[in-house]
């Protein structure tokens, strides 16, 4: 199967969360006791339930007073995975990168409760976390059931607006540098596709990334 | 009803896709380590529409052969939504499998400081035998001037906006064949 | 919706306002972007900066409560810079008509009206007629007494600068938003609204909507692909229970509900007034057929031309009198109610005014709550302030199964009928709410064998839908339609007894048809069942998809189409062509009567088919509080004064007197606007997603918004707990502290605005916060007596206590 591709476009996403709950339904997560800590965005980092999480980020702006971005984040299943750099060295063939791209955690995984920190730190975004019910490492597994039989991931899916989009990476990066070139044409010259070179998972933003996402 | 599975080819590049194999260029081992069946390929699927907004939106119902709800996803062949799903819809099973459903009626006594449950027909006669009591003693051939109006303003009616069409017909049917007339709904709010 | 969600997608510019599409109707959305992927501009008018707003090609605030100076001001924008579409003002609206002499308006008040009862005499309003009792016309527009001369005066004092010192909104951005809208007003654009409940819950909420209404007609974006007037209704079934009139006002298919001034059948029969004027299709003059043929739906066999059809059967209101929301619950307080079915629905969290509607229910003899979960009407007898061994009401509880669960239709907002089928076998225990109520009544009905008062309509109801003793949604569906009940001929086809009508063209006044709704006659004929259809054919391409589930009226997918084309049925827009005469028929939508084209004057009808004089009414002499909208401060207001008139508040807005029913306006104690909505993880008292650890975990707390600069004035940090009151109730909430909010400048001082969901309540989550609604009045709009939910007088603290 040809390589598989997101690509996201947060200048089109509403923040309705359609993609972070139709990821849990497909996948029937559990949740985390959560508080209103004074913003939209619960809850407030991905954690072991919670694969895809919608990030909410609100700034002053001369345009129409405030701008509110939303980042729908989960692994960049990259081509070259800092997670499984790292648990090459503890553990063979326990990350594995299938036929179309998805990065994988596979069974072997579980008891690297210890180094579970080291993982996460070897992931340029912190994405992966431990599960205790799992007893492993656990993050978006590209919906690899539902791709090879055909189907979108939940959350590509479940998208209204065309912010997610997943397909053949020739697709994906024609629309990423369409969506470039009408964001840049719209948002006075602004605008860039994170990353391109490193991950399958393609984000178009119009401001600084530390204005979407935490970024260390 | 059976559906095509167009939803299958709403994609380029994996039309007939349904049976790729599996993961080539791997060793069988790590593969069987991750690999799932996808469980909602075996799955009876119906069509609704989302109980929730007033956009009418399509999903598809995946149901297991013991009549137990599996999944309910984006119905991409419907026009509004064409799949798509916001958080409430993506949510939808979880209203039907959730454990803090009530499964029998509940009578709560006066003064009384707690729910008993009670039968169905315990419940339908105790409120049959309310209805009829408060309907005969309260309704009102002619009003104060003397003219004709068969009602009771002894009992109200509110609700409805979530029933079905059809629900919604027969119970102005009942209410009105009561003599209600204090009938309101989510629309006056 | 006069369109439907698809066609907003045709729009060139959408203005989002009194609702937050992009929360509360998130898909919506997809149709809003592929506009704007087209070119189309989108306006976000809201008092609060909000994820609508973060798409919006132009956002700007304004107060809560003063939409209608908001649009007025772009009413005399439009009007004065001729930005109107004339040759559809002056044929398809009321513009042209000349008002009577009797019609004035001074400071604030309308003539006609007597200040003891509160009330206009509306025929201060009428129309002149002529000899045929038709009214006169200026179709130049010119006559200082046409409607169109008195509404370009009416909105000439609604100037830049006194609507931005009412609003608070900035004059550059009042001129942007009203430049950009008005060139829709161009003939081949349209231009769409999409509003909801921050247009409705206030006491000017009907003059809200007729405002853009008129707005939409004087730009001639009425009937028209990428226009119309569209209310987003926010359950998935409002729409069809409306259609079918749980409401105490109207019957299924909206004709009035019997009163005392039409004690017989045939007065309810000639009570729509007759149009004189042979250019108006008058449709209404047709309700006699649709109301026999509802009691034959009604009563069956039972219903004969010598008992009226079972008319008497049916209870009848005191002319004149309410019977509303409101004034159930201000009836229940007074402890003049005994018994309440709360079917589907959690009034404890979700009316207005809280504390009131959970004191009154606890005056009840019983109370009957169906539900799928336990909720704050259910169990109101042991939630906060009360004490259960106080309150005799007797509750019962009915579990219903989920819409999964059972089959049926529902109607949404754009009004496609829509087959659901059951999927999972139902949770064990629960009962679908159709066989709960047939059950039920069944029941009743058996007590009714051994004598009671008046049995007759209990006894005579018409059962035939039960099928082996149960609810059957296809039996309910084809009685709504309707058949017929004896062989008959119309329009030179015959029918045999028991044939389900075409369409409602065929239903007759004699007994011969029964159909439930009129309206919904076509939705399932012997062709089979129209909402259950998933045909993709598009054949006009504009998105009409008219083989897709079914839409009332006889599969109209826009309203008043024929106003989509200009008097010789060419579209006004070659390029959104949803119907157009051709070789001497229409081609495209199903169109508002078959007549041709206004050109063909013997023939013609002109294309308002519902209204009186064919015309679509820019001037409304129906309505309670005036033909043109005119703004009032709402109840609670920040401003002791109106500036455009010495009427501070609406003269004819419905107040309540109960002890509970206390408000305060330029109160000390309560210096902050207060407003209400959702979120997109909710549904409305979040009776069934509250209950969803999924939905749960995203919004999991009762919070409040409001501007850095209030949370610096009050000492409040995001995050911080938070005491938020009214002169009716208190709530506890979590601080957001935003620069989503901004305090506005109103005549001159600062004034802040503060919001909060109403999702949330005591029964659970157990830290969640109660409902909103505690802090909200029962005072209603004059019209509908919508409550007052949308603008309200509030103080907010920081309540010290830690989060749960």
């Amino acid at each position: 199967m040809a390589g598989k591709f997101f690509f996201i476009d947060t200048t089109r996403c509403t923040a309705c969360r359609g993609c972070q709950i139709a990821c849990k339904q497909y996948k029937k997560h559990s949740v985390s006791k959560t508080k209103q800590y004074g913003t939209y965005q619960n809850p407030i980092d991905l954690d072991a339930n919670t694969f895809r999480l919608v990030r909410f980020s609100e700034h002053p702006s001369k345009v129409n007073s405030m701008v509110w971005y939303f980042f729908s984040e989960a692994c960049r299943h990259c081509l070259k995975p800092g997670c499984q750099k790292k648990v090459e060295q503890i553990k063979k063939d326990a990350i594995i990168i299938n036929d179309f791209g998805a990065v994988l955690y596979t069974d072997k995984m579980q008891g690297l409760e210890k180094s579970s920190k080291a993982i996460k730190q070897a992931c340029p975004w912190s994405i992966p976390n431990w599960s205790k019910k799992e007893k492993q490492m656990v993050k978006c597994n590209m919906c690899y059931d539902r791709v090879e039989a055909g189907l979108l991931p939940a959350c590509a899916k479940a998208c209204p607006t065309g912010a997610i989009n997943f397909g053949d990476e020739a697709e994906m990066k024609k629309l990423a540098n369409e969506c470039l070139a009408a964001a840049k044409k719209k948002f006075g010259g602004k605008g860039e596709i994170l990353d391109s070179e490193d991950v399958r998972v393609l984000y178009l933003i119009i401001d600084e990334q530390a204005k979407y996402r935490p970024v260390a | 009803m059976a559906l095509t599975r167009r939803e299958f080819l709403k994609w380029s590049g994996t039309a007939g896709a349904a049976a790729a194999a599996l993961c080539l260029g791997f060793d069988l081992k790590p593969v069987k380590s991750y690999a799932a069946e996808l469980k909602i390929l075996k799955a009876k699927e119906t069509t609704t529409i989302c109980p929730y907004c007033g956009v009418g939106c399509g999903l598809i119902v995946h149901t297991k052969k013991s009549g137990k709800l599996l999944n309910a996803e984006g119905d991409p062949d419907h026009p509004i939504n064409e799949g798509a799903l916001c958080a409430k819809g993506a949510a939808l099973y979880q209203m039907t499998v959730n454990k803090n459903r009530i499964k029998t009626p509940l009578y709560r006594a006066p003064e009384s400081d707690e729910w008993e449950e009670i039968g169905w027909d315990e419940a339908f006669e105790k409120i049959a035998e309310k209805v009829k009591e408060t309907r005969d003693a309260t309704f009102t051939e002619k009003n104060a001037k003397g003219q004709v109006v068969n009602r009771t303003t002894g009992i109200a009616h509110v609700g409805s906006a979530a029933l079905d069409n059809e629900e919604c017909w027969v119970l102005q049917g009942i209410m009105r064949a009561l003599g209600l007339v204090y009938i309101e709904h989510q629309a006056r709010i | 919706m006069t369109n439907h969600w698809i066609d907003i997608r045709n729009s060139d510019c959408i203005l989002i306002m009194g609702s937050n599409a992009a929360e509360n109707h998130p898909i919506s959305m997809k149709w809003v972007t592929k506009a704007m992927d087209k070119g189309a501009t989108l306006i976000n008018v809201d008092p609060r900066f909000t994820r609508t707003s973060s798409k919006a090609d132009i956002y700007t605030a304004l107060r809560s409560g003063t939409d209608i100076p908001f649009l007025g001001g772009m009413m005399n924008y439009i009007l004065t810079n001729k930005k109107y579409h004339k040759e559809y003002a002056a044929n398809y609206t009321n513009a042209s008509f000349i008002v009577g002499s009797k019609f004035d308006f001074k400071d604030g008040l309308f003539s006609g009206f007597d200040p003891k009862k509160k009330k206009y005499d509306k025929s201060a309003w009428a129309f002149e007629k002529d000899a045929n009792g038709v009214p006169k016309r200026d179709l130049t527009l010119k006559d200082p007494r046409c409607v169109f001369q008195l509404m370009k005066k009416h909105y000439s004092r609604y100037t830049p600068k006194t609507v931005s010192s009412i609003t608070g909104t900035p004059e550059k951005d009042l001129k942007k938003v009203w430049e950009t809208y008005a060139k829709t007003g161009a003939v081949d654009k349209t231009g769409t609204i999409m509003y909801a409940m921050g247009w409705t819950q206030h006491t000017v909420g009907v003059q809200n909507i007729r405002m853009m209404a008129m707005i939409q007609l004087m730009l001639g974006n009425m009937g028209r692909a990428g226009g119309g007037v569209n209310a987003l209704r926010g359950e998935s079934n409002v729409q069809g229970s409306t259609d079918h009139c749980l409401l105490f006002h109207i019957l299924p298919g909206y004709m009035a509900t019997p009163n005392t001034k039409l004690p017989k059948l045939a007065n309810y029969l000639k009570r729509r007034a007759k149009s004189n004027d042979p250019l108006s299709a008058n449709w209404w003059q047709y309700e006699p057929k649709y109301m026999v043929s509802f009691l034959k739906s009604m009563f069956g066999e039972a219903a004969t031309v010598a008992n009226d059809f079972g008319y008497d059967w049916m209870p009848k209101l005191d002319a004149g009198a309410d019977y509303s929301w409101l004034t159930i619950f201000d009836e229940m307080y007074k402890g003049n109610l005994k018994g309440f079915f709360a079917w589907g629905q959690n009034p404890a969290c979700s009316g207005a005014n809280s504390n009131k509607t959970r004191k009154a229910m606890a005056k009840l003899d019983w109370m009957v709550n169906v539900n799928i979960f336990d909720n704050e009407t259910a169990s109101f007898w042991k939630g906060p302030g009360m004490n259960p061994d106080e309150i005799k009401t007797e509750v019962i509880f009915l579990p219903c199964a989920t819409s999964v669960e059972k089959e049926g239709s529902i109607t949404n907002s754009g009004r496609w009928s829509q087959w659901r089928y059951q999927g999972p076998k139902r949770l064990r225990g629960v009962k679908p709410d159709g066989e709960i109520m047939v059950e039920l009544f069944e029941k009743i009905r058996e007590l009714y064998k051994d004598g009671g008062t008046f049995p007759e309509p209990i006894q005579n109801m018409r059962w035939d839908f039960v099928k082996n003793g149960k609810f059957d949604a296809h039996a309910v569906a084809k009685l709504i339609n309707g058949y017929f009940e004896k062989d008959a001929t119309v329009k030179g086809k015959s029918f045999k007894k028991g044939t389900l009508v075409p369409s409602f063209a065929y239903l007759l006044t004699d007994g011969s048809t029964s159909s439930g709704n009129w309206l919904y006659c076509n939705s399932y004929t012997e062709k089979g069942n129209m909402a259950a259809r998933r045909g993709k054919k598009d054949p006009t391409g504009m998105g009409l998809y008219p083989e897709w589930s079914w839409c009332w009226p006889v599969n109209r997918r826009i309203i008043y189409n024929r106003a989509s084309v200009d008097l010789n049925g060419k579209p006004w827009s070659p390029d959104k062509n949803i119907l157009e005469y051709k070789n001497g028929k229409w081609v495209g939508d199903v169109p508002d009567g078959g007549w041709p084209p206004m050109v063909n004057k013997e023939k013609t009808k002109r294309p308002f088919i519902m209204k009186p004089d064919g015309v679509a009414s820019v001037f409304g002499p129906g309505r309670a509080d005036g033909p043109f909208p005119e703004h009032y401060e709402p109840l609670e207001c920040p401003v002791p004064k109106n500036l455009f008139s010495s009427q501070r508040m609406s003269p004819t807005a419905v107040v309540y007197g109960a002890d509970t029913d206390a408000h305060a306006t330029c109160d000390p104690r309560f210096p902050f606007v207060g407003t209400t909505y959702r979120v997109t993880e909710h549904w409305q008292t979040g009776i069934l997603t509250r209950w969803q650890p999924w939905l749960l975990e995203t919004q999991p707390q009762l919070f409040v918004e409001m501007s850095i600069e209030l949370g610096k004035l009050r000492g409040i940090n995001n995050g911080d707990m938070c005491k938020v009151s009214s002169a009716r109730g208190e709530v506890e909430a979590v601080a957001i502290v935003t620069g989503r909010f901004k305090p506005f400048k109103v005549q001159g001082t600062t004034v802040h605005q503060i919001g909060l969901p109403w999702c949330f309540g005591w029964v659970h989550p157990e830290d969640g916060g109660d409902s909103a609604n505690l802090l909200t009045p029962s005072t209603g709009d004059p019209n509908t007596r919508i409550p007052e939910s949308k603008a309200f007088m509030v103080n907010v603290e920081k309540s010290g206590k830690r989060r749960a």
